[in-house]
């Protein structure tokens, strides 16, 4: 498999593994949707239980609302990223692979803004955290949010650095969009890192409409 | 693309599919890089440096100052140890050299030396090692608590431990026998079995897989840290509003699980990424070896399940520090909120737990029997559809808990209808061994035991689904000798029967049969003569949890504490027979002990770092014993007989 350790393969075991690999990166991706969808799940499943029991009525005081201007930036945070993440895909793929590096690096820094506004909410939130079951559901949220923020961010600055690694040790004229294995590889991850960006903000969506709208 | 089975000729040095920076100093093998030592001071200092944050930051908070209780300074203490466990053991260099794109190569140099049990290593044998002793760790440390649990229902009256003694006992044997149960198959031998019965030459994701491990590790030590914080007193299942009210051994609990339960996570992603990626050429769905299913179920349910379970702890970990109300009816929370989420996972559990060990039943009856595996795609649909129920059944759970009675029939009929796939399962067991001429080794032994024992398990499984036994039985002892038989009866005796049977393979020496026959006999009496009667002690009313009974229940009780105390000798024979085998007195074992067509056991012993000299191409199904005129299971493309275990 390698120099290190010695082994020999044949190019169609070299391409087999490749396969494999990209494969991996895809189903891997897909499947680490599926498991933020049932943590995800499990806080939706939260908000409405606890909406819908109104323990000693205290669900909502009258009122009673999350910081609205700051919720919304981090809510469009949240899709600026996603947004950047599948225009940076869609100018690689039209063969502009600078672009997709300015996107990365644009996105990184919405990211980390979001992530700044996500714990400075926290220290603006008008309400004690275990006021009632609306308060607790934001703060639980909002912390929860944090890990996402930074997982979002990570991921779309990991891959904005091997954007430029492959550049780096490719060389020659769009590296990115070449057949060679790293970069076959790495787009295996964009892919699966714009599904991903996209899917939470579809569930940012879901949750600003919970604290907000209903 | 395909590999044929004409093997092309022109074989080319491998490189690495990305250029490599050089392997970093932390993972050289030698005293200056990481290791366990390393990772236990590190831990040591994110311990000290979480305290003194949760101090510097909670302290002046009003609630601490009223109840002297600083929860945060516990939390921070116990997740910054865990952060500085995974840093000290090098778990974390990867991702972080990735954010400045200096991710070193994913090879690692194969050290021979025995100190890569102690590393954080990318090869999944080694890893699978690990976790043979990981999970033998916590059954010893589980099993001792067991005992104590025992000794203390000796007597009704005289007490060797105060009843808030008694129930933290209880609780912390409960809890780490559940966090070891999920990982006792799919850990040791789902990592080291699965590349090699797929024909892959490593894991999709050798880090993850190794994270899982050193995670495991440390939600190990939090959930041992909740006794000196004074132990938790709801049981293994973590109720509240007990959990909100216990004092901060209940952190312990509450981030065990999610730190364990992160482990889960990651265990099963990267081994369903695998089967799903990484299968050989030939090797078709309705090819792969039953093990192999029953560990894509299981990993299924770990990656879906598992999540919900982390959540809940999470909230609760937030009720405990930052004074949220998740689960406090008087602040518009709810107690109920954390059974949903806590069954919600904790049903798939129990399959998560069941299902690797019908694997290992069904992977080792055609061996045994000389006969193909009957009904093989009733078996594989079986398990699929044992996991897709099992998503459906919580609620059962909650009959006694106040949920709206017209609720209770539609899951009743859920749980009911989950013995149908167990059924399928059962029967392609009996129909294999339909006649057959049984080879009644020591693995064998131990699969007919898990039969025996999950018979009495599941059938009293149907019982309780059916709110009229429910009702009158829950919370009582017969639950508990239920379950007992569910998962020591089936799990632990398939992990037996797994650790018999490929020890050989992953050691190159034979356990002691003669010791193991005195293992496995008193282990399959004292088990029975433990649990079964608890049964009866259950119906004459004996509650679950309480340290004093009534006086006419102690004769049943001093039998199944006796029982339980032979039990545990019986772990004790099984430890010498493995300190014996392995290294007192080794037998070299043979290339194929069993004459398996396993594609396992047709590589190289010891396997070699890469598993397979080249990556076989499969010809046919799995399973075809009994066949004189069958092709081999697999080409491997090299010259078979190249084990140097040969006896």
């Amino acid at each position: 498999m390698s120099e290190l350790t010695g082994s020999r393969i044949s190019p169609e075991e070299r391409e087999y593994e490749l396969r494999a690999q990209i494969g991996s990166i895809w189903s891997g991706g897909r499947l680490f949707i599926g498991i933020y969808t049932f943590a995800i799940a499990s806080l939706v499943f939260t908000y409405f239980y606890l909406r819908s029991t109104n323990s000693a009525s205290l669900w909502r005081t009258p009122g009673e609302t999350a910081p609205v201007a700051m919720g919304y930036a981090i809510w469009i945070c949240t899709l600026l990223v996603a947004f950047l993440a599948n225009y940076g895909r869609r100018r690689l793929r039209a063969g502009f692979a600078q672009d997709f590096v300015v996107a990365g690096w644009t996105a990184t820094g919405v990211g980390l803004l979001g992530l700044f506004f996500q714990i400075y909410i926290l220290t603006q939130v008008p309400f004690y955290p275990g006021a009632n079951g609306y308060s607790s559901m934001f703060i639980g949220y909002s912390i929860f949010n944090i890990g996402t923020l930074v997982v979002m961010t990570y991921w779309i600055e990991t891959t904005t650095v091997r954007a430029m690694r492959v550049r780096r040790e490719l060389g020659g004229d769009k590296p990115e969009l070449s057949k060679h294995e790293m970069a076959q590889l790495f787009r295996a991850d964009v892919a699966s890192m714009v599904y991903f960006q996209g899917f939470i903000a579809v569930a940012a969506t879901l949750f600003l409409a919970m604290f907000y709208w209903m | 693309m395909t590999i044929s089975a004409e093997r092309p000729v022109d074989v080319v040095a491998g490189a690495p599919s990305l250029p490599v920076s050089k392997v970093s100093w932390t993972q050289r093998p030698g005293w200056v890089s990481q290791h366990l030592g390393t990772a236990v001071v590190m831990g040591f200092l994110g311990y000290v440096f979480g305290h003194w944050l949760g101090n510097y930051i909670a302290s002046g908070y009003t609630y601490v100052q009223n109840t002297g209780q600083n929860n945060i300074a516990d939390t921070l203490a116990l997740a910054f140890m865990v952060l500085g466990w995974l840093l000290g053991i090098g778990a974390l260099n990867y991702p972080l050299l990735k954010i400045v794109g200096r991710e070193p190569a994913e090879e690692e140099i194969p050290i021979k030396h025995w100190s890569r049990f102690f590393r954080f290593s990318l090869d999944h044998k080694v890893v699978g090692l690990q976790y043979v002793v990981g999970v033998l760790l916590f059954m010893f440390t589980g099993g001792l608590l067991a005992m104590a649990v025992r000794a203390e229902l000796l007597s009704p009256t005289f007490h060797l431990f105060s009843a808030d003694t008694y129930i933290k006992i209880v609780s912390e044997h409960g809890t780490v026998m559940m966090m070891m149960a999920t990982s006792i198959i799919v850990g040791p031998l789902g990592n080291y079995f699965v590349p090699l019965m797929i024909g892959a030459r490593r894991m999709a994701f050798p880090r993850i897989e190794a994270f899982s491990f050193w995670i495991f590790t440390a939600g190990y030590m939090v959930i041992f840290a909740a006794l000196p914080y004074g132990g938790f007193p709801t049981g293994w299942t973590g109720y509240a509003p007990l959990q909100t009210q216990a004092g901060p051994g209940m952190i312990g609990y509450l981030l065990g699980f999610a730190v364990i339960g992160t482990g889960m996570i990651a265990s099963g992603f990267n081994i369903g990424v695998t089967i799903i990626n990484y299968r050989a050429p030939g090797l078709t769905w309705n090819r792969i070896p039953v093990f192999v299913w029953s560990i894509l179920a299981t990993a299924s349910l770990l990656t879906l399940a598992t999540p919900v379970l982390f959540v809940g702890g999470f909230l609760g970990l937030l009720d405990k520090t930052v004074q949220t109300a998740f689960y406090v009816n008087e602040h518009g929370g709810s107690a109920y909120l954390w059974q949903n989420l806590f069954w919600f996972f904790g049903h798939p559990e129990v399959y998560i737990m069941a299902l690797p060990g019908f694997g290992i039943a069904g992977e080792l009856l055609p061996v045994f029997t000389r006969k193909p595996l009957f009904a093989y795609k009733v078996s594989a649909a079986g398990m699929m559809g044992v996991a897709l129920l099992s998503f459906f059944v919580w609620q059962h759970h909650l009959f006694q808990s106040g949920i709206n009675p017209d609720m209770r029939p539609l899951f009743m009929l859920t749980t009911e209808l989950i013995s149908i796939p167990t059924g399928f399962i059962y029967l392609v067991g009996l129909g294999t061994m339909y006649k057959a001429k049984i080879r009644f080794r020591l693995p064998m032994m131990f699969v007919m035991a898990l039969f025996f024992n999950f018979l009495i398990g599941g059938v009293t499984g149907v019982f309780l689904s059916d709110v009229p036994v429910n009702v009158t039985v829950h919370g009582g002892f017969f639950v508990l000798a239920h379950f007992h038989y569910t998962i020591m009866g089936g799990l632990l005796f398939a992990f037996m029967a797994g650790l018999y049977y490929w020890l050989p393979k992953m050691t190159g020496r034979m356990m002691n049969e003669k010791i193991g026959k005195w293992h496995f006999w008193t282990m399959f009496i004292f088990f029975n003569l433990t649990f079964f009667p608890m049964f009866f002690i259950g119906l004459l009313g004996q509650p679950r949890r309480v340290f004093e009974y009534a006086s006419n229940l102690q004769g049943l009780n001093d039998f199944a504490s006796i029982s339980a105390f032979l039990l545990g000798v019986s772990f004790i024979i099984f430890a010498f027979n493995l300190a014996w085998s392995m290294w007192i007195n080794p037998v070299k074992a043979p290339a194929n002990p069993w004459d398996s067509l396993g594609l396992e056991w047709q590589t190289a012993s010891p396997v070699p770092h890469d598993n397979f000299e080249r990556i076989p191409v499969i010809m046919t199904d799995p399973y075809r014993y009994g066949e004189p005129d069958a092709p081999a299971f697999a080409d491997l493309g090299v010259a078979v007989g190249s084990n140097s275990h040969e006896a």
